[in-house]
């Protein structure tokens, strides 16, 4: 009803390509979660490795996957698997260096 | 409901978390004193009574000798001992070195008894991490699947529409041939794009399904707190010809309100508050900004009331433009802006129903608001301000560009001067870098020369003002 059945609307000599937006000048359309979990699960495996804290481990591993699941598609994975491999390495390291379970805070 | 299976995959987690506290067992090596046989209540006789290391044998054992029902939780444990630690203190400190020797006996034993029992009960933090993340890649998975399945229904209901009006429908910029990929373009796990293109009266169209991020187990949990929903986002670009001058924007109250401070356009062409909807026979709870009376009442027609009064409730926004350029950028200090680029945009947010809970079957009930966007693009092209309209809307645009460059003015004039600066004193770096001295000598005199021409240029300027002045 609403297309005119007379006309055919279509023009295929009207064709534009899809462009991509650019990011660069309107930085608000991105979403800065995926960029700030990988900084945040890369500090924290830092922090296990370093002070041998294993909570700081595997919350960088809890870090790391809230980052992949929040990735671009376009985003690197090499990236993603590099924070992730870290962060497992981190507590596994944190395990080998002190098998003693965690205390939890309380 | 596949959206409650997270929360079965949670429950485990939380029940383990709730239940472990009560039935630890840890190999603590802080007391050394036996654990696991110190099944002692108050009663002073305790420490004499007969204990072995069996903790299976002491359940048994204890009821008899003791005289008060005991206070320590021992029904629970069959594998594990728990203790009174104060009380198993108080007891050691008090015995004397006879029961000394018969305890120290049983801390060889416990030793062995409590690493057999440090392998798993005293883990439990770990197993919950495990379990907490388990929890999140079974969400991951669901919620990328439910994410997958509605933006195809969606695609599914829209298809014919769209492939009726365009002769491009879906394209990702990359292929050398524009033909139409025909899918949706996934951006995210939660952002799906799709490019149509190829149509009288516009550029193209280009439409983002946002949907929540059910992917994301955190979200999850955030938007149980706050609930929000599914948003279809549909852009319209024109070409010059296809629009003529006007800023128009129709929608929920809350998004009316924030679109106008957010928006460069429509803080800058549609300074009064929002009108109600009502004036115009659509819903009280839509609100209206325009730049003008006329431009109200063209785009309001019978047909467009219909439409908003009996999708009201899915309209987020409507956000017709020529001068759109996105929300307003924040301005860098000692930068100046030039004009922001604008482009004649048909902008429309619709959110889908259910609140989040939203099933495949739901898209449906969005292709008469895609019709709606078919039938703006038709009447947008077709709308034209009268003489009257035509300039008021002129003016408008001259008066904020004028704003526009009186704020920037005095950035600009800044940055002119900077730049001067910087190219005389890198001059004069070149100067001091000369090594030979007559070529320095020379240079020097002839920056001079420049400079007492340019004061000269000055000089006679402010005469030719001053002779047109009188």
């Amino acid at each position: 009803m609403t297309v005119n059945n007379m006309a055919d609307p279509r023009r295929p000599n009207k064709i534009f390509r899809y462009k991509p937006p650019n990011t660069e000048t309107n930085p608000t359309l991105e979403d800065p979660t995926p960029d700030y979990m990988n900084l945040l699960g890369m500090v924290f495996s830092m922090c296990g490795l370093m002070l041998k804290l294993k909570w700081c481990a595997w919350i960088a591993v809890y870090c790391s996957f809230i980052s992949f699941a929040n990735s671009r598609s376009s985003e690197d994975t090499k990236q993603m698997m590099s924070s992730f491999m870290l962060s497992i390495s981190a507590v596994v390291m944190s395990y080998l260096q002190n098998p003693q379970p965690m205390s939890p805070p309380w | 409901n596949i959206s409650y299976w997270h929360l079965v995959f949670l429950l485990p987690a939380l029940l383990l978390l709730l239940a472990l506290p009560d039935t630890r067992g840890r190999y603590n090596d802080d007391f050394d004193d036996g654990e696991d046989i110190a099944e002692f209540d108050d009663n002073d006789f305790a420490e004499f009574e007969d204990v072995s290391e069996d903790p299976a044998v002491d359940v048994e054992k204890e009821p008899p000798p003791r005289a008060a029902p005991s206070s320590t939780p021992i029904e629970d444990d069959e594998d594990e001992a728990t203790v009174e630690n104060e009380d198993g203190q108080d007891e050691f400190e008090d015995a004397d070195a006879q029961d000394q020797d018969m305890y120290s006996k049983y801390d060889n034993e416990e030793h062995y008894i409590a690493h057999l029992q440090n392998s798993w009960e005293s883990y439990y933090m770990e197993i919950l991490m495990v379990t907490g993340l388990l929890a999140y890649i079974m969400n991951y998975i669901i919620g990328k699947n439910k994410n997958s399945r509605l933006a195809q229904a969606w695609f599914n209901s829209h298809r014919e529409l769209l492939e009726s009006n365009f002769a491009l429908v879906g394209d990702d910029g990359t292929s050398k041939e524009a033909t139409s990929t025909g899918k949706l373009n996934q951006e995210n796990e939660h952002i799906y794009n799709l490019w149509c293109s190829g149509r009288v009266c516009c550029e193209g169209m280009l439409i983002q399904l946002k949907f929540l991020k059910r992917q994301d187990l955190l979200n999850v949990l955030a938007r149980m707190m706050r609930p929000a929903c599914d948003q279809v986002q549909v852009k319209v670009t024109l070409n010059d010809e296809d629009m003529d001058t006007f800023v128009f924007a129709v929608g929920s109250r809350k998004a009316m309100a924030r679109l106008q401070k957010e928006m460069q356009d429509l803080s800058e062409f549609c300074g009064d508050k929002p009108k109600s909807g009502a004036k115009y026979g659509v819903p009280e709870s839509l609100s209206i900004l325009s730049e003008m009376g006329e431009v109200t009442d063209g785009v309001m027609d019978n047909k467009m009331v219909h439409y908003l009064t009996s999708h009201a409730d899915k309209i987020e926004s409507i956000h017709f433009s020529d001068q759109f350029s996105g929300p307003k950028v924040m301005q860098e200090e000692g930068q100046p802006l030039k004009l922001p680029e604008t482009k004649k945009t048909l902008l429309f947010t619709f959110n889908v129903p259910g609140m989040g809970n939203t099933s495949p079957k739901d898209m449906d009930s969005l292709l008469p608001l895609m019709n709606m966007v078919i039938y703006s693009i038709d009447k947008v092209k077709k709308l034209r301000l009268n003489r009257e309209g035509k300039q008021k809307a002129d003016r408008n645009r001259a008066r904020v560009e004028e704003n526009f460059l009186k704020q920037t003015h005095t950035q600009r004039q800044e940055a002119a001067q900077t730049r001067r600066e910087e190219k005389k004193r890198a001059e004069k770096e070149r100067i001091m870098n000369e090594e030979d001295p007559d070529r320095q000598r020379r240079l020097e005199e002839a920056a001079q020369r420049r400079e007492q021409k340019k004061l000269e240029k000055k000089q006679m300027k402010m005469k030719q003002i001053k002779v047109k002045a009188m």
